[in-house]
């Protein structure tokens, strides 16, 4: 796969489609997000693969807007795996990134990290390397709502007890880009101050990510107390579904059901 | 995401009513008084009121 993707991003570079392509690099020891440009040595080239399969992942959607909005007239070519295109969907929508500046280089994931992660759709559209494989069940949603509202508040209770406010979250999240943050806003948010409000510090993230959150996961992977945040944003992206008929990142040229006045137009 | 997050969902309520419709304002939330009311306090205060008594 990993040789696809090698060619790939050569021939891009070669013949100047692209100023440069993110993605990540193998290097002392470590994974790290990394800007490849023409005659750049592809030897390092990782995929985000460390030990096991997407252990080693990255926001590179996050570094594509950065460069971006530095460089807004170079085309970049970027490595993602299904949630990352959906990403890419989510802020060309958003008016983050301009399609036409981006080349995406797809590549699928294996059948553990899809399990893992539970995904509805782990390989891109537009797919360089891999194989097309089913979509799983939103297992750990129904799981959780098998328990009555007793169990279900203790757990969710203890959960957010547990948060030490790192914005470990909001900053590795690909989705959040907002200059000004609503969780810093001390009407909503108290500085300093722990235990977090609870419920509100983590439900206007939920709120917040409702027409965005592409379900990643790196929210979950990065939080320190192991907070299970994807299965809070996995709730609300089910509800946008039932209620709108929109998954976000689903299609390249959706619309937010919160960016329209009157019905959906999708329903 | 209050009823997953296991909170009663009846405990929020959005209701759109005119500033010239006193009336309803009124009985709207007289209604939110009385179905709070039954539900009782909230699971979030317990441990504050416990620690005032």
């Amino acid at each position: 796969m990993i040789d696809q993707v090698k060619q790939k991003i050569k021939d891009l570079l070669t013949d100047r489609t692209v100023e440069g392509v993110i993605a990540l690099v193998h290097a002392n020891g470590h994974v790290a997000p990394c800007l490849y440009q023409k005659d750049d040595d592809l030897e390092k080239l990782c995929l985000g693969d460390s030990e096991t399969a997407g252990d080693a992942r990255y926001p590179l959607n996050k570094v594509l807007v950065t460069l971006a909005r530095q460089y807004p007239d170079a085309v970049f070519g970027v490595l993602v795996r299904g949630c990352d295109e959906r990403g890419l969907y989510g802020l060309y929508r958003l008016n983050q990134l301009n399609p036409q500046k981006v080349v995406p280089i797809g590549i699928s994931c294996p059948q553990s990290l899809a399990q893992q992660c539970q995904c509805q759709k782990p390989w891109p559209d537009e797919l360089t390397a891999g194989e097309k494989l089913d979509g799983l069940d939103q297992l750990g949603v129904r799981d959780a709502e098998s328990k009555n509202l007793q169990e279900r508040f203790t757990f969710w209770h203890d959960q957010f007890l547990k948060c030490v406010k790192c914005y470990g979250c909001r900053d590795i999240c690909p989705m959040c880009f907002c200059k000004e943050c609503s969780l810093e806003c001390e009407d909503l948010v108290s500085k300093g101050d722990l235990p977090v409000d609870i419920p509100v510090f983590h439900l206007v993230r939920a709120m917040h990510m409702a027409d965005r959150c592409i379900d990643c996961g790196l929210c979950d992977e990065t939080c320190p107390s192991d907070i299970p945040l994807r299965l809070l944003y996995k709730k609300t992206a089910e509800i946008m579904d039932t209620e709108f008929g929109f998954t976000s990142g689903l299609n390249k040229d959706e619309v937010s059901p919160f960016s329209v006045m009157g019905p959906t137009p999708n329903k | 995401m209050l009823d997953f997050c296991g909170l009663e969902k009846e405990r929020l309520r959005s209701r759109w009513v005119s500033s010239a419709e006193a009336p309803e304002f009124v009985q709207e939330i007289n209604k939110f008084v009385s179905v709070l009311k039954e539900i009782g306090r909230s699971p979030l205060k317990v441990g504050q009121a416990e620690a005032v008594a």
